[in-house]
């Protein structure tokens, strides 16, 4: 019992932030069909970025977090003009190389920059530890959740109540027609990257009490991630966060009844396997094929 | 000597140079060589799989892994490494054909998340799998191979290895040109066509799969020989990326790409050794500077350069090309009772006709009236709902396209479907083994087959160079060619989608010489075309189509006085416009002027000089045939393209070129043809939407003006846009258009796939804004209806204005009936 | 515009097979420095320790050029990264000889990495001396001509007295183990079961964990389940600090004896306060910042400020001694071959080095220089390692 409520607290801490991240993914894909490979090196640079700013130049967290934010969002949109528009104009695929390329290039960089030995950064919500049924767990752990299913909420409440946000809608819907509207198409998709950066610099920022922060923290989050996109279908927000969620529990049930060694193995088994049966992920829909 | 002859040669050469090379140096360097050999295998495989296919594995590293732990468990179970290492290169061939089943069905990053997640899978079985992998420690000692009783040294084993990646290469080069390897290049340029060739799509890319994981396979058993050591982190993801960018760095597709990539990427360290740490930094950054600078690769991007070896071949004589097209067996087509939907909406429902062979049967009918949706039923691209199709005895409904095709039935396509990278030769060339792949290293390009191409090209009246790429052809050709390329298959049933759409009136007579002569050859000719002369002139029986159902099914004569046909094309007389209310001059002033306008896509100009006005207040209608060039005069005004000459001035600004979003800014909104809502969002959002460039933000009473003027959309105010009939979204779509405030409205087919009285609804609504002073240009192939609308009126044909005047001067004009008729061109080649 | 781009690939293209030519033709021999080879890993999550390993070999390098050399000659250092990847390790290690000509191998951080290295070492005869990998079969690798020598601790001898601890100090009866799931926790199982065998004791599980995973909790629930009342650790430093919070979390005040993991880094900063309950073997600890070797280190690196700074002292030192050791058999065999290099280092005594002066430090039976005697138990206090009191 104890072990069950443990590995259900960890993967839905552990789910929601898959999701978050793979939100990212389903958002930049929704728009224009691509993605940032490089996602992972943004869940990095959410961490170290809001280390750097609260540690070392010691802002208080209300300023140096959504200032980590801030600069998420600059470095998803020059990912974007880098990496993905001057291929997406050639109609080459090679972005997706690029993208890697480029994730490889910030977290050397940040290693070089922000050192190489794992750091810690403190919340106060990993302090104490709350009982819940005879296990412990952080508030940062619970925390996780609800910020990653607020933000999905909010993001889906955004995109309908604001002019922006319904504009960038439109693009997802139907990019010609968002062009006949005024919509500057490409100002949209360089903000989409921002957006997708953001939340993986959110994910983060929730993570990395739990952890630690060191420049190759991401890489393996954004793998992960990127398999629940593809399992949630890339284009629903929903799908994206559930596939998130069930991820995370099947990863954490997995860890703990069988051991962490084969965690790898059955997931991306179950995964190859769900793809295998539906190759759209389990929300996703094909398209009409047209001639 | 011809160039696969140079290329065999040089890849002989450069593996002698390797194998001398390997003399004088000393033994870490030997030892690089044998990476670079390694790699060279490895990156040949995964270019038939990424080059040659177009599929993008991030799990070739998985294969790899597979061969090297086959062939150590197998050697040190005292297997001789003469059997091991072909064995390990068979078990990562079947690997790969087991992730293939899952794998071909997807395409892009659903593609590469199971390439990635076999990677994974693999890797973390070595570590788990102690008893048979080592676990983390890996493997260690492996026997040198030995031929009669010689124990090969660590040399040896890396001049093995040399030779083996030579005809590895050789291999690749003899593949890329057999019946194989131009399967997989279609697939890769285009899917569809590739499938209507008689290709099954399946078992091409199984096997793309197949040999990319075998050498794969065969790299790592040589790796672990080489090494004498393997272990899991030899085979992290991070492989395989490095895999692709080595295809990618030397030139996917390419034969000598994938030994100069895996030179690279394998001496590229050895340079950067000294910088250690350094050293990923510069990596990637050299993989973004190489993807920015030279996307084909060092070796495409040096070919580019070189000048191509033709090797002459002479052409068939147009007779014999017409004999070898002529089916042995003639077979017909009996369709009946034809149906699909597609969301629940009937596209096409009970259609029914036959085809005989000897003879051709047009399909016409108004633009949505599902004519292309019945040749993707009949040609197996659509899984039809209801209906038989019978040739030959069976019913072939429901069949894929691979299996439809072989049955006999060949087609083309009204955006036309070339293998791209492929030349004008070779896409025929593509078509001859109806599927069939015949031998992995047998050439396709027989001297004969090539004669045949070649007349077949000429019979089809295609001038050009047999050797130009198909990408880089002017769109006419682009027709003659798919054509040319149907008839390579020798079909007894050639469906045709508007063959002639675009050609120049001298082009149309030649086509329907030709497709008459084939037709008299015994092949049965289906063609669905919007030019009514070519299609009088040769059909023998024509179906005609309106809203999904067949309204006429006779001879061209019958049709062509049939009172539904004509409704259903020029519009139905009964209905009816209110006229101008106010006797007020509209026009003083220019609002639009298009001057010697030009655009176009790719090689040749859809727009030819275009001289166009629209005048302040006035609603001036556009008229042509389909394909006239209506919806790329609207687009290039939007913005959507840019003309390639000529300009475009509102209220007396150049607009030409500038982007979409700055010209909605100047006042031009388009309503584009096919509605083009926002199906998820609310009608109110969408309408909110066409403000969005406004500087003054829409308040309440601006949109009770719009819902009065459109009642209908009062009560679907808050349903989602995408549940609204066809004829509410159009209008929703005009209410979006006028939100926009704009000083100009174009409208695209505004009636299109609406029902009478939707029509006429939607045109009192117009006349009503042309009342209210908007300036409108409207395109519409309703043209009575449009004229009855318009102050002024053009028509365009072949993307020229060959008539201009006001609505009631064109109404009289017979120039209005040749541009729907055929027949104009000659009135626009005499004018000028 | 095309064309002038092509020119520039092609010459540059050129220009790099010319490098290639140069490089492939042997070196010649010549009154060059000596070179020695580090293979470490100098990137990754272990690159912190591979910086330790690099500084004391510097330092060593420093003394002993400062004081005229080796047979006359300078000793050089050049190194390669090997991600902690077994495979680039083995290929740096003959890069390194084969190409650089280099004297002797350094290295090995990861004991994967070492193992992968060790029989190339062996059949090109050139000495191999480990600073920090400590599994067992390194150094005890059944050659008949051992080249692969030791300045570190070793995973079976530590293991030994880790379970002597714990069974002293805190009387444990049932110890559990959490262990890295990765070679160095696959060696130290072996000699945990061993050191437990020959007390004739029961352990309370063995569970292993990922070093990336967020929650070590059901693991060490389960050694709680099966009454353990004392916890062996292997594991590097943020992984140790999972351990640590999941601990913390469960509310479980247990006994922990380590392997050296927890120097590796700021492990208090990452595990928080419970992170000093943490009792770790260490081979070498800079209490006093006089220390000559210190003042030293702070000389050649001046963005070291305080002791907390140096966390992986046992890396440098390690290294220190390693390259003393090594200069001494080079300078008794009188000559940079391998076997030779070899032969000397039986012979070499009165080596005084940081850790210890070395008397007779090799022998062909035991290879490894450091012994159960030269262990220490430390724990961090205010994010320094001190030695624990006995």
């Amino acid at each position: 019992m104890t072990l069950f409520v443990t590995a259900l607290v960890t993967g839905l801490g552990l789910g929601a932030m898959y999701g978050l991240i793979a939100l990212g993914f389903q958002i930049t894909y929704s728009v224009c069909s691509r993605v940032n490979f490089a996602q992972g090196s943004m869940v990095m640079l959410g961490a170290v970025l809001g280390y750097v700013l609260t540690e070392r130049a010691g802002l208080p967290v209300i300023v140096a977090y959504p200032l980590a934010l801030v600069g998420c969002a600059l470095m998803g949109m020059l990912v974007e003009l880098l990496l993905v528009r001057p291929f997406a104009v050639r109609g080459s695929e090679a972005w997706l190389m690029a993208t890697v390329a480029g994730g490889i290039l910030l977290d050397n960089a940040v290693m070089f920059t922000f050192g190489n030995e794992p750091r810690s950064l403190p919340s106060p919500l990993v302090e104490q530890t709350w009982q819940i049924f005879g296990t412990g767990v952080y508030p940062q752990q619970l925390l996780i959740p609800l910020v990653a299913v607020g933000l999905a909420v909010s993001l889906h409440v955004l995109f309908r109540r604001t002019r922006q946000g319904r504009a960038l809608l439109a693009v997802v819907q139907n990019p010609e027609a968002a062009r006949l509207m005024g919509i500057n198409t490409t100002a949209m998709i360089s903000g989409s990257f921002a957006l997708s950066a953001v939340l993986a610099g959110v994910a983060g920022l929730l993570i990395a009490p739990l952890l630690s922060v060191h420049s190759d923290m991401g890489t393996l989050f954004g793998i992960k991630a990127f398999a629940v996109a593809i399992l949630g279908g890339m284009t629903s927000a929903s799908g994206v966060m559930i596939a998130g969620f069930l991820y995370g529990l099947v990863e954490a049930l997995v860890t703990t009844y069988l051991g962490s060694s084969y965690t790898y193995i059955v997931v991306f088994a179950l995964l190859i396997a769900v793809l295998a049966v539906r190759p759209n992920g389990l929300f996703g829909t094909a398209a009409l094929r047209k001639v | 000597m011809s160039e696969s002859r140079l290329l065999d040669l040089s890849i002989l050469a450069l593996g002698v140079l390797a194998l001398a090379f390997l003399g004088v140096v000393n033994g870490y360097m030997q030892f690089v060589f044998g990476l670079v050999a390694i790699w060279t295998i490895l990156c040949t495989g995964l270019n038939v799989l990424f080059g040659l296919t177009g599929l993008v594995s991030l799990g070739q590293v998985g294969f790899f892994a597979v061969g090297a732990y086959a062939h150590a468990i197998l050697s040190q179970a005292g297997v001789s490494f003469w059997l091991s290492l072909p064995a390990g290169a068979l078990v990562a061939a079947a690997v790969g054909c087991v992730l293939a089943i899952p794998a071909v069905r997807m395409a892009g990053p659903f593609l590469a998340m199971v390439t990635i997640a076999f990677a994974f899978i693999v890797e973390h079985l070595a570590i788990e799998w102690r008893a048979l992998t080592g676990g983390q420690n890996g493997l260690f000692g492996f026997d040198q191979p030995a031929i009669f009783g010689y124990v090969f040294t660590e040399a040896d084993l890396i001049r093995l290895a040399i030779v083996l990646a030579a005809l590895g290469l050789l291999a690749y080069r003899r593949l890329s040109v057999s019946g194989w390897g131009i399967a997989m290049a279609a697939l890769r340029d285009q899917e569809v066509s590739a499938g209507s060739l008689g290709y099954d799509p399946f078992l091409t890319k199984l096997a793309a799969f197949a040999i990319a994981a075998g050498a794969a396979g065969l790299a790592g058993g040589l790796f672990a020989s080489l090494m004498q050591f393997i272990a899991p982190s030899n085979f992290v993801l991070s492989q395989s990326i490095l895999f692709l960018f080595a295809v990618i760095l030397g030139g996917a597709g390419t034969v000598l790409g994938p030994l100069v990539g895996a030179a690279v990427a394998v001496l590229l360290p050895e340079f950067l050794a000294g910088l250690a740490e350094y050293r990923l930094l510069f990596f990637g950054a050299l993989l973004v500077a190489v993807l920015l600078v030279a996307p084909r690769g060092i070796v495409g991007t040096i070919a580019a350069f070189l000048p191509r070896r033709a090797q002459p071949a002479s052409a068939v004589t147009p007779e014999e090309a017409l004999a070898f097209v002529s089916p042995e067996t003639p077979e017909g087509l009996r369709v009946s009772g034809l149906g699909i939907s597609f969301g629940g909406v009937k596209a096409v429902s009970g259609a029914a006709f036959e085809a005989r062979p000897g003879e051709v049967t047009a399909i016409i009918g108004p633009n949505g009236a599902g004519k292309t949706t019945l040749l993707n039923m009949i040609s197996g691209f659509y899984r039809p709902g209801e209906g038989r199709i019978e040739t030959g005895g069976t019913d072939i409904a429901g069949w894929s396209m691979h299996a439809t095709a072989r049955q006999g039935i060949a087609r083309t396509y009204q955006a036309t479907r070339l293998f791209g990278s492929l030349s004008a030769e070779e896409n025929v060339l593509a078509a001859f083994p109806r599927g069939r792949f015949s031998g992995v290293f047998t050439a396709l390009g027989t001297a004969e087959r090539r004669a045949m191409a070649q007349g077949l090209l000429q019979l089809v009246g295609y001038e050009g160079a047999a050797e130009t790429l198909a990408s880089d052809l002017p769109h006419v050709d682009r027709r003659l060619i798919e054509i040319a390329r149907a008839l390579a298959m020798r079909p007894r049933m050639l469906l045709l989608d508007e063959p002639a759409a675009g050609l120049m009136q001298g082009d149309k007579r030649a086509m329907s010489q030709v497709l008459r002569r084939l037709a008299d050859a015994g092949i049965a000719v289906v063609l669905v075309e919007h030019d009514m002369e070519l299609v009088m002139g040769i059909s023998d029986r024509i179906l005609a189509m309106d809203a999904g159902e067949p309204i006429a099914f006779d001879t061209p004569e019958a049709v062509r006085a049939d009172a539904r046909v004509i409704a259903a094309y020029l519009g139905e007389g009964t209905l009816s416009v209110p006229a101008r209310s106010l006797a007020h001059e509209p026009g003083a002033m220019d609002t639009l002027i298009a001057k010697d306008l030009c655009a176009g896509y790719g090689a040749a100009d859809v727009l030819q000089s275009v001289n166009l006005r629209v005048g302040k207040g006035e609603l001036v209608a556009l008229l042509g045939a389909n394909g006239a060039g209506k919806s790329t005069f609207l687009r290039t005004v939007s913005g959507l393209m840019a003309p390639t000459s000529g300009h475009v001035i509102l209220n007396d600004g150049y607009i030409g070129g500038l982007p979409p979003h700055q010209i909605v800014e100047r006042g031009v909104v388009l309503v584009p043809e096919g509605r083009q809502v926002f199906p998820e969002l609310s009608v109110a959002y969408n309408i909110e939407l066409g403000a969005y460039r406004r500087k003054t933000r829409p308040d309440a009473s601006e949109l009770e003006a719009i819902l009065q003027r459109f009642p209908r959309l009062r009560d679907r105010l808050h349903a989602r846009a995408g549940l609204l009939s066809g004829g509410e979204q159009q209008m929703m779509a005009i209410a979006r258009g006028l939100m926009a405030s704009p000083k100009l409205l174009l409208l695209d087919e505004p009636s299109l796939g609406l029902s009478p009285g939707m029509v006429e609804e939607l045109y009192a609504i117009l006349a009503e804004l042309r009342n209210d002073g908007i300036t409108i240009l409207l395109v519409d192939q309703m043209a009575s209806l449009a004229l009855a609308a318009a102050d002024r009126g053009y028509i365009l044909e072949q993307g020229r204005i060959v008539a201009a005047g006001s609505a009631q001067e064109l109404l009289q004009d017979d120039a209005l009936i040749a541009a729907y008729l055929g027949g104009g061109q000659e009135r626009a080649e005499a004018a000028q | 515009m095309p064309v002038r781009l092509n020119l520039t690939r092609r010459t540059v293209m050129a220009g790099a097979a010319a490098l290639g030519l140069l490089s492939a033709v042997p070196a010649k021999a010549q009154e060059d420095p000596i070179k020695i080879g580090l293979v470490a890993a100098l990137s990754g999550q272990s690159a912190k320790s591979g910086e330790a390993i690099t500084r004391g070999i510097m330092l060593a390098l420093d003394k002993i050029n400062g004081e005229g050399g080796v047979l006359g000659r300078q000793l050089e250092l050049v190194s390669r990264d090997d991600e902690s990847n077994p495979g680039k390790g083995l290929v740096a290690a003959r890069e390194l000889v084969q190409r650089e000509g280099v004297a002797a191998l350094i290295g090995g951080l990861d004991t994967p990495v070492s193992l992968a290295i060790v029989p190339f070492a062996n059949e090109a005869k050139v000495p191999f001396i480990g600073p920090w990998a400590a599994g067992t079969p390194i150094t005890k690798n059944g050659a008949e001509e051992n080249y692969v020598f030791r300045v570190s601790a070793v995973d079976e001898i530590v293991d030994e007295a880790i379970t002597e601890y714990l069974v002293t100090k805190y009387g444990a009866k049932r110890p559990g183990m959490i262990l890295i799931n990765n070679p160095w926790g696959e060696s130290n199982e072996k000699g945990l079961l061993k050191a437990l065998e020959a007390r004739g004791m029961e352990h309370a599980g063995i569970e292993k964990f990922e070093s990336n995973d967020v929650d070590v909790v059901p693991q060490l629930t389960r050694l709680k389940e099966n009454g353990a009342d004392g916890l062996f650790m292997v594991a590097n430093v943020a992984p140790s600090a999972q351990v640590v919070k999941s601990l913390d979390k469960m509310g479980w005040d247990v006994p922990i004896a380590s392997h050296w993991g927890p120097a590796g880094g700021r492990f208090t900063e990452l595990a928080g306060a419970s992170g000093e309950k943490v009792h770790f073997i260490q081979t070498f600890l800079f209490t006093d910042p006089e220390h000559p070797l210190f003042v030293k280190l702070q000389e050649m690196f001046p963005e070291i400020e305080t002791l907390a700074d140096v966390t992986p002292a046992t890396g440098i030192a390690n290294a220190y001694d390693s390259v003393l050791l090594l200069a001494a058999a080079i300078e008794a065999a009188g000559s940079t071959d391998g076997p030779a290099i070899r032969e000397a280092m039986y012979g070499i005594s009165g080596v005084e080095g940081v850790i210890k002066t070395y008397d007779t430090p090799f022998t062909p039976d035991n290879q490894d220089a450091l012994g159960p005697n030269d262990y220490l138990f430390s724990q961090f206090v205010d994010g320094q390692i001190i030695p624990l009191a006995d």
